[in-house]
C-alpha cells in the first residue's frame, strides 16, 4: 500500500505501485532527495502540484556489484554509491565523482537517479562519470522497461519521459582505470566549472587499448570527447601525454559563459583536467 | 587580588545560548497575531513607473495591508537626501521596492507582492561609472539641485553624488621635476556582499501610538531618525530595540526593512514581521562598492615620494547613502601610510542605475589599500628598490604629516615592520620540490582609524552589588558588548566582570549612539561607559565614605568591595554600599558621554570631507604567501601573517578572534566573492550557489601579533581591533600574486579565471578611459579656482 | 491521514503540507528556531538537523520525506538542563562564537562527525565542513574546538576501557 499523505505526495512501496501512479496521472513528478527540485522557487519555477516519492522502493535502493556487470538503483545517494564502490578498482572514477559534488550533508539525499533525470543542469558530476563508463541508463514504463545508452539518454527531452521512471543505471566492468577530475573555484563546495571523466582500458605495458572521455560543465550538455579518445588509443598511458594531446584538441568545445566562469576558461583548463583525471585513474603504486 | 581584568580572555556570556540554538536573533522572534509582509520590486534598472495598482492584491486572501510611496512621502539619506522609501515614479535600479504588503502568512503575502500591477516604460540605463560619467550621459537625479543637503561641503552635480578633494602643496611642480620616476598605475575593485548568516530582518508593531520595531541592525538611533524622517512622525515616536544581530559587517549599518514594516504594522493593526529572502540580500545588499582608482606618483632616486594625485571613483548605485561619507576616507587610506611630499586627491562617489552599495567593514580602505599598495611594488619595481625596504624609509611616523596635513604621533609602522620579520622567522620562502606551481610573497602596510563620534552611557549599581550598562550599543558577534565592555566596565568600578549586566539596545532607555561599527564599540561605547562608571564611583565612594567613616579619597574599588587605602580588612561590599545609597541618596547610577575630539585638517587643504583628520589612526601590516597554479589560475594561501596596533589589548584573545574572522572576509574579497551585473542592472550571484564566501579549507590559520603601546585616546589607550583586520587582505594577497606571475596585478577579486587570464595574457586590462590622467580632469569645480582657494602650504619635502 | 514525525525523541504532529521543507516545519509550527534559514540553497548549513545521526539540510528536506527517521536539532542534542556536549563545551572553552548564527548547524554537523569517528584529522573536519558556513570566525576555532572536542572523547573513552 502507498503512503498516501495528502494529495501532494504519495510515496509508493513498489515499483509497481510508483508505474500504476505515474500512468495513471500524468502531472505527478517523481521526486527522489529533493535537493534539485526543492530549489525550483529560486530558478524561478513552481513546485509540482503532486509528487511522487522514490525513497521507500526498494528495488530501486541497492548498489549491486556482480562479475560482470554493476547495478546502481536510481535512489541510491551519491554518499551511499561513493561507499558501496569504495575499494572497486575499476569503478574509481565514479566513487570519486559521487564523494566530491557537492557538500557532504547534500551527499547523503542527492541521488543518483535525480543527477541523471535532471535536464539543464551542465555540472552534474556523475553524468560524465557514467558516460565514460558507458552506461546504460534503465527506465521503466508500466508495460516495459528501456536500456538507454547513456549517450542517447541526455539527447532526450525530457530525458525520463512522463509516466516512466528512471530506474538505476547498470555498468558493464571491464579491465579499466577511470578518474574522475572536477575544477571547483574554490577548495571544494560549489558546481564544477569543468569535468573530466575518463576511463581507460590498459594493457600489460601501459599502452592504452581503449579510452573513453566524457567532459562536463563545458557545454550545455555534458558529452564525450571522442576525437581525445581517438588520439590516445594505441598511446602510452601518461598524464602528461595525455594533457598534450588534450591541448591540440580542446577548439572542438565550445564553453557556456556563465556567472561562476567564462566560456574561454572552462575550455582552457581541460588540458590540465585531464591530465589530473588520468593522475587520478592511474595512482602511482608506490 | 584578583587578576587584572584588563587584557584577561574573559569568555563570552551569549557563548552559551548561541551554542544551545536559544538566542532569538530578530528572523526567530514571533508575536502572537503577527502578520508576514513581502516587498514588491522593480525588475528594471531604469524606468518611468507608468501605472502602479493594488487593486487586486488588496483583495487577495490573507491580505491585512498593503502600502505604496503614497503612505511614505519622505526621502532620506547620511549627506544627502536622495532616497525615497519606495520609488517615486521613477525606478532607479532592478530591485527596488514600490509596495509593500502584509498577509496572514508569508506565502499569501509574496503572493499579493506578486499580484501587485506594475506597468514601467523603460529609460536608458547607466550600469557602470564609465556610463554615468560620459558626456551626455542621462542624470540618474534630474532633480538632485533640489535635495535637501544634510552635510554641507561636498562638490555635487550631474551623476556625481558627491565630491571630497585634497590639495596640499603643489603637485604640477613636482611631476614636472625632472630628476623624479613618474609611476601610473589603474586598478578596478569589484562589490562585496556583506551576506551576514542572518538576513535584514525586523518586527514592528504600532502601540499607543508609537512605532515599536525590534530589528537586526547595528545603528538603533540611526534607524529610529530615518523611520521618523520618511514617515513623517516625530522621531520620539520611534522605538527602537536590537537583539542579538547575526552579523552585521556594516550591511546593517543603514536603516533597512523597518520603515516598511512600520507602515505595515499601522495599517494592519498588528504586529508585522519583515524578513529578506537570501536572493534579496543578494541582489539589494548595501554592498562594499566597487571602485576604479587611478594613482600617480612622482618618486625620486632615493624613493622619496615628492607629489601624488589620485583619483577614486565610488560606484554608489542609485542613491548616495553612506557613500558621500566614505569619499572622506580615501585621503585617509589612499592617502595614507607613507610621507607625501605634494598630494592631490579627489574621490567622487557617482550614481549609477544597480542597487545602492554601503559600508562593509573597512569600507573605502579595502580597495584603497590594494591600490596603494600594488602602486607601491610599481614604484620599487620602477626604481629597483626593494618593497620592504622602501616601506621601512617612507612609512609615516612620529611628526609625519598627513594627506590632510595632521601630524602623527608615534613611530608605529616602523616597529610593527620590523616585528613582522621576527614573525616571519622560519617561514618556507618557497614551495617543496616537485610542486610546480608559483610562489609569491608580498608584506603590505595599512592605515585605519577608529570611528569615533557620539555615544552615551548609563550604569546603574544595583543593591545586590551588580552593575547595569545601558547604551545602545548591540552584540554584532564582535563580543565587544559582552567582553570588552563588561570589562571596562569592571575596571572601572572594581566589580567582577560577571556580575555586569549589559542592557541590549533600546532608544528608549539609553542615550544617542551612532551605531555599531568603525571599530567605535571599545572606544566610543567604552569612554562613555567610563566616563559613567566614573560619575558612578563618585557617589559611591562619597556613600561609602560616610558609612566607613573617612574621606572618599581614601577609598578604593576592589574584588566587589569598597576599602580603605592602607588598611586591607577595613572593608564593606559595593552591594552594601549600594543598599544604604537607596535609603539616603537614592539609587546609584552614573552617566557619561564620548565623541570624537575632531582633529582638524591642515586649513583648506581637504573639501567635502566629513572627518578632516584621524583622532585615532591605527596601523596594520600584514604578509602573505601564495602558491599559484599556471594551468588554471587558482591561488592558494599558504600562511598569513599579521602585526596590528592595538592601543592596549583589553581582551586579546577576541582580538585575535576579530584578525582571524577579518582576514577569512578579506580573502573571500581577494579570490572568490565576485559581484558582477548583468545587461538587465541586476546582480548576477543571486545565491550562495554563485557568490562564494570562503568556506573551512579555504581559509588559513593567521599567526598574529598585537602590537601594544601606541598613543590613543581611547579608554585606557585602547583602539577598535574588529575592522581592521580586513583592510590589507586583497593588497597583501595581490601582491603576492604580483610577485609570483611576474604580472601587473590590477583587479580583484583575483578569481582563477581572472588569475589565469592574467597569466595567459587573456584578461583584458582594465579600461579607466573615463578617469583622466590628471587630477584636474576628475574635478567638478575649475580645478584652478580649486588651487586657488586652497592656501599655499610649504609642504612639498615630505617630513 | 496527518503527518508525523519525531523530533528530539518525541513524536509530533504536523499541521501543513507535506512538501513544506522541514525547516519551516521546525521554526514556524514547533518554535525550534535553533536552525536558522539562511541561504534556503543547501549551501550554508545553517539549517542543519541530523536525520538518524546523519546531517542533513532541512531547508531543502520536504517533511513529508522525513519518514521514520529521528530529527535531532540543536535543542535537542543538550536538552535544556543538560550539559553540553564535549563540541560545544570546546567551542565554549575556545571563545568560538561570534554573532552565533552559524553554530547550531555547525555544533550538529561536528558531533555527528565525531560520533562516526572519534578522532579526525584536521583534513577530515575541514571536509566535514564545506557545507556550513561562517561568515564571521574564520573558522580556526571552530575547527580547533573539534579536535579538542575529540581528544578530550577519547581520554573519556580511554578512561573507561582501562
Ligand atoms: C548545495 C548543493 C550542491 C550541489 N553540488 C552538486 C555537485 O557538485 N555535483 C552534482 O552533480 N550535483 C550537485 N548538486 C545538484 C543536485 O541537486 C544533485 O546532484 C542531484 O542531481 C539531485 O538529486 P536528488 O535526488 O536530490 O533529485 P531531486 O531533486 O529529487 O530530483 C531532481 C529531478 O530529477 C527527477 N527525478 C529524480 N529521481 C528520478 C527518477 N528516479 N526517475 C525520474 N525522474 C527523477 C525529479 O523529478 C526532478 O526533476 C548540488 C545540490 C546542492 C543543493
Ligand atoms: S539554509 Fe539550508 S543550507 Fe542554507
Ligand atoms: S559566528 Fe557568525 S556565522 Fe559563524
Amino acid at each position: 500500500m502507498s503512503t498516501v499523505t495528502n494529495e501532494r505526495l504519495f510515496i509508493p512501496q513498489t515499483l509497481r505501485e510508483a508505474l500504476d501512479l505515474l500512468a495513471e496521472d500524468s502531472a505527478i513528478t517523481p521526486i527522489a532527495g529533493g535537493t534539485w527540485l526543492m530549489r525550483a522557487p529560486l530558478r524561478g519555477e513552481p513546485l509540482p502540484g503532486r509528487c511522487l516519492a522514490i525513497g521507500a522502493i526498494d528495488e530501486l535502493a541497492g548498489v549491486q556489484i556482480e562479475e560482470a556487470t554493476v547495478t546502481i538503483g536510481a535512489g541510491v545517494s551519491h554518499a551511499a554509491l561513493a561507499r558501496a564502490v569504495d575499494g572497486v578498482p575499476d569503478l574509481r572514477g565514479l566513487g570519486q565523482a559521487a564523494m566530491k559534488s557537492a557538500n557532504p550533508a547534500i551527499r547523503e539525499v542527492a541521488t543518483v537517479g535525480g543527477n541523471l533525470a535532471t535536464g539543464g543542469f551542465p555540472a552534474a558530476d556523475l553524468v560524465p562519470a557514467l558516460l565514460a563508463m558507458d552506461a546504460e541508463v534503465i527506465v521503466a514504463h508500466r508495460d516495459r522497461e528501456e536500456r538507454v545508452p547513456m549517450t542517447r539518454f541526455l539527447e532526450r527531452e525530457p530525458r525520463v519521459p512522463p509516466g516512466s521512471l528512471l530506474t538505476g543505471v547498470r555498468v558493464a566492468r571491464r579491465r579499466q582505470s577511470s578518474g574522475h577530475a572536477r575544477l571547483t573555484m574554490r577548495t571544494a563546495g560549489d558546481y564544477a566549472v569543468a569535468i573530466v571523466s575518463l576511463c581507460l582500458g590498459l594493457q600489460e605495458g601501459g599502452t592504452i587499448t581503449e579510452a573513453r572521455v566524457a567532459v562536463g560543465s563545458v557545454e550545455p550538455t555534458p558529452r564525450r570527447w571522442t576525437e581525445l579518445e581517438q588520439a590516445l588509443a594505441g598511446s602510452r598511458a601518461d598524464a602528461a601525454t595525455a594533457a598534450q594531446a588534450a591541448d591540440s584538441l580542446v577548439a572542438g568545445f565550445n564553453g557556456r559563459d556563465g556567472v561562476e566562469a567564462p566560456g574561454w576558461y572552462r575550455t582552457r583548463v581541460l588540458p590540465t583536467l585531464v591530465r589530473r583525471a588520468f593522475e587520478a585513474a592511474l595512482p602511482r603504486t608506490a | 587580588m584578583t587578576a587584572p581584568v584588563i587584557g584577561s580572555d574573559l569568555p563570552r556570556r551569549d557563548a552559551e545560548d548561541k551554542l544551545r540554538g536559544r538566542t532569538r536573533y530578530a528572523m526567530d522572534s514571533g508575536r502572537p497575531g503577527m502578520l508576514h509582509a513581502a516587498l514588491r520590486r522593480a525588475d528594471q534598472p531604469a524606468a518611468r513607473i507608468r501605472r502602479l495598482d493594488v487593486t487586486a492584491a488588496r483583495r487577495m486572501p490573507g491580505v491585512r495591508a498593503v502600502v505604496t510611496a503614497a503612505d511614505a512621502p519622505g526621502r532620506y539619506g547620511i549627506a544627502v537626501a536622495d532616497h525615497p522609501l519606495f520609488a517615486i515614479d521613477t525606478i532607479r535600479y532592478n530591485g527596488e521596492p514600490v509596495a509593500a504588503v502584509a498577509a496572514e502568512t508569508l506565502e499569501q503575502a509574496r503572493a499579493a507582492a506578486d499580484a501587485i500591477l506594475l506597468e514601467l516604460e523603460p529609460l536608458p540605463a547607466n550600469l557602470t561609472m564609465a556610463e554615468s560619467l560620459a558626456s551626455g550621459a542621462r542624470e540618474i537625479h534630474p532633480d538632485w539641485r533640489d535635495y535637501q543637503e544634510l552635510v554641507a561641503g561636498g562638490s555635487r552635480g550631474g551623476n556625481v553624488a558627491w565630491e571630497a578633494t585634497v590639495i596640499r602643496g603643489d603637485t604640477d611642480a613636482a611631476f614636472a621635476r625632472d630628476d623624479v620616476t613618474v609611476v601610473e598605475s589603474e586598478f578596478v575593485a569589484g562589490r562585496q556582499n556583506q551576506a551576514p548568516l542572518e538576513p535584514r530582518a525586523c518586527v514592528a508593531t504600532y502601540e499607543d501610538g508609537r512605532f515599536v520595531i525590534e530589528t537586526s541592525t547595528q545603528v538603533p538611533w540611526a534607524v529610529r531618525n530615518a523611520t521618523a524622517n520618511l514617515l513623517g512622525v516625530n522621531v520620539a515616536d520611534v522605538r527602537v530595540t536590537a537583539p542579538a544581530v547575526g552579523g552585521g559587517f556594516g550591511l546593517k549599518f543603514e536603516m533597512a526593512l523597518e520603515p516598511f514594516a512600520a507602515l505595515l504594522a499601522r495599517a494592519s493593526g498588528r504586529p508585522v514581521k519583515l524578513v529578506n529572502r537570501r536572493e534579496e540580500e543578494m541582489l539589494t545588499a548595501l554592498c562594499r562598492e566597487n571602485a576604479d582608482i587611478r594613482i600617480r606618483s612622482a618618486v625620486s632616486r632615493d624613493g622619496e615620494i615628492v607629489a601624488r594625485e589620485a583619483t577614486v571613483l565610488m560606484d554608489c548605485g542609485a542613491y548616495g547613502g553612506e557613500q558621500p561619507f566614505l569619499t572622506t576616507m580615501t585621503a585617509h587610506t589612499l592617502g595614507a601610510n607613507y610621507r607625501l611630499g605634494a598630494v592631490r586627491l579627489v574621490s567622487r562617489a557617482v550614481y549609477t542605475n544597480t542597487a545602492p552599495t554601503g559600508a562593509f567593514r573597512a569600507c573605502n580602505g579595502a580597495y584603497n589599500t590594494f591600490a596603494l599598495e600594488r602602486h607601491t611594488d610599481e614604484i620599487c619595481a620602477a626604481i629597483g628598490m626593494d618593497p620592504v625596504e622602501f616601506r621601512r624609509r617612507n612609512v609615516v611616523g612620529d611628526g609625519s604629516m598627513g594627506a590632510t596635513g595632521q601630524i602623527f604621533e608615534g613611530d608605529v609602522l616602523g616597529p610593527m615592520l620590523e616585528r613582522m620579520e621576527t614573525l616571519r622567522a622560519g617561514a618556507a620562502g618557497g614551495l617543496p620540490a616537485g610542486d610546480r606551481r608559483l610562489f609569491g610573497r608580498a608584506t603590505v602596510v595599512g592605515t585605519w582609524f577608529v570611528f569615533v563620534g557620539p555615544s552615551a552611557a548609563t550604569v546603574n549599581i544595583n543593591p545586590d552589588g551588580s552593575v547595569t550598562l545601558v547604551t545602545a550599543g548591540v552584540e554584532i558577534g564582535s563580543g565587544s558588548m559582552m567582553q570588552a565592555l563588561p570589562q571596562i566596565v569592571s575596571h572601572s568600578l572594581g566589580v567582577p566582570p560577571e556580575s555586569v549586566v549589559v542592557r541590549a539596545a533600546d532608544t528608549d532607555s539609553a542615550g544617542f549612539d551612532i551605531g555599531v561599527g568603525g571599530g567605535r564599540t571599545t572606544v566610543s561605547l567604552g569612554a562613555a561607559s567610563t566616563a559613567a562608571c566614573d560619575d558612578a564611583r563618585r557617589k559611591l565612594l562619597e556613600v561609602a565614605a560616610d558609612l566607613l567613616e573617612t574621606a572618599p579619597e581614601d577609598l578604593v574599588l576592589e574584588d566587589g568591595h569598597v576599602g580603605i587605602v592602607g588598611v586591607p580588612d577595613q572593608r564593606i561590599s559595593i552591594a552594601q554600599v549600594a543598599a544604604h545609597a537607596q535609603l539616603v541618596t537614592g539609587p546609584i547610577s552614573g552617566s557619561g558621554s564620548f565623541t570624537g575630539r575632531g582633529t582638524g585638517s591642515l586649513p583648506g587643504c581637504a573639501a567635502g570631507h566629513m572627518i578632516e583628520a584621524l583622532d585615532i589612526p591605527i596601523f596594520t601590516v600584514h604578509e602573505c604567501d601564495v602558491a599559484v597554479d599556471a594551468d588554471t589560475g587558482h591561488v592558494q594561501i599558504l600562511a598569513y601573517r599579521v602585526v596590528q596596533d592595538v592601543g592596549r589589548a583589553i581582551n586579546p584573545r577576541a582580538i585575535h578572534g576579530q584578525i582571524q574572522g577579518g582576514v577569512a572576509q578579506g580573502l573571500g574579497y581577494a579570490l572568490h566573492e565576485e559581484v558582477t551585473i548583468g545587461a538587465d542592472g541586476c546582480i548576477r550571484q543571486r545565491g550562495l550557489e554563485t557568490y562564494r564566501l570562503p568556506l573551512a579549507q579555504d581559509v588559513v590559520p593567521v599567526q598574529a601579533e598585537l602590537f601594544e603601546g601606541a598613543p590613543s585616546i581611547g579608554p585606557l589607550g585602547a583602539k577598535g581591533a574588529g575592522e581592521i583586520p580586513i583592510l590589507n587582505v586583497a593588497a597583501a594577497v595581490a601582491c603576492a600574486v604580483a610577485n609570483a606571475t611576474g604580472k601587473r596585478v590590477r583587479q580583484i577579486p583575483l578569481t582563477p579565471p581572472r588569475v589565469l587570464g592574467l597569466i595567459t595574457g587573456m584578461e583584458p586590462q582594465p579600461n579607466l578611459s573615463h578617469v583622466g590622467s590628471s587630477w584636474r580632469d576628475n574635478v567638478l569645480d575649475d580645478p584652478d579656482e580649486l588651487l586657488a582657494r586652497s592656501p599655499v602650504h610649504d609642504t612639498a619635502t615630505p617630513s | 491521514m496527518p503527518l508525523e514525525i519525531n523530533v528530539n525523541g518525541e513524536a509530533r504532529a504536523v499541521q501543513g503540507d507535506p512538501m513544506t521543507p522541514l525547516l519551516t516545519v521546525l521554526r514556524e509550527e514547533m518554535h525550534l528556531t535553533g536552525a536558522k534559514l539562511s541561504c534556503g540553497e543547501g549551501f550554508c548549513g545553517a539549517c542543519t538537523v541530523l536525520l538518524d545521526g546523519t546531517p542533513a539540510m532541512s531547508c531543502l528536506m520536504p517533511v513529508g520525506l522525513v519518514g521514520e527517521r529521528a530529527v535531532l536539532t540543536i535543542e535537542g542534542l543538550a536538552p535544556a538542563g543538560s550539559e553540553l556536549v564535549p563540541v560545544q563545551k570546546a567551542m565554549l572553552d575556545n571563545d568560538a562564537v561570534q554573532c552565533g548564527m552559524c553554530f547550531p548547524g555547525m555544533v550538529l554537523t561536528l558531533s555527528a562527525l565525531l560520533q562516526q569517528n572519534d578522532s579526525p584529522s584536521e583534513d577530515m573536519i575541514r571536509e566535514a565542513l564545506v557545507g556550513n558556513i561562517c561568515r564571521c570566525t574564520g573558522y580556526e576555532r571552530i575547527v580547533a574546538a573539534a579536535l579538542e572536542a575529540s581528544r578530550a572523547t577519547v581520554a573519556d573513552a580511554q578512561e573507561v576501557s582501562r
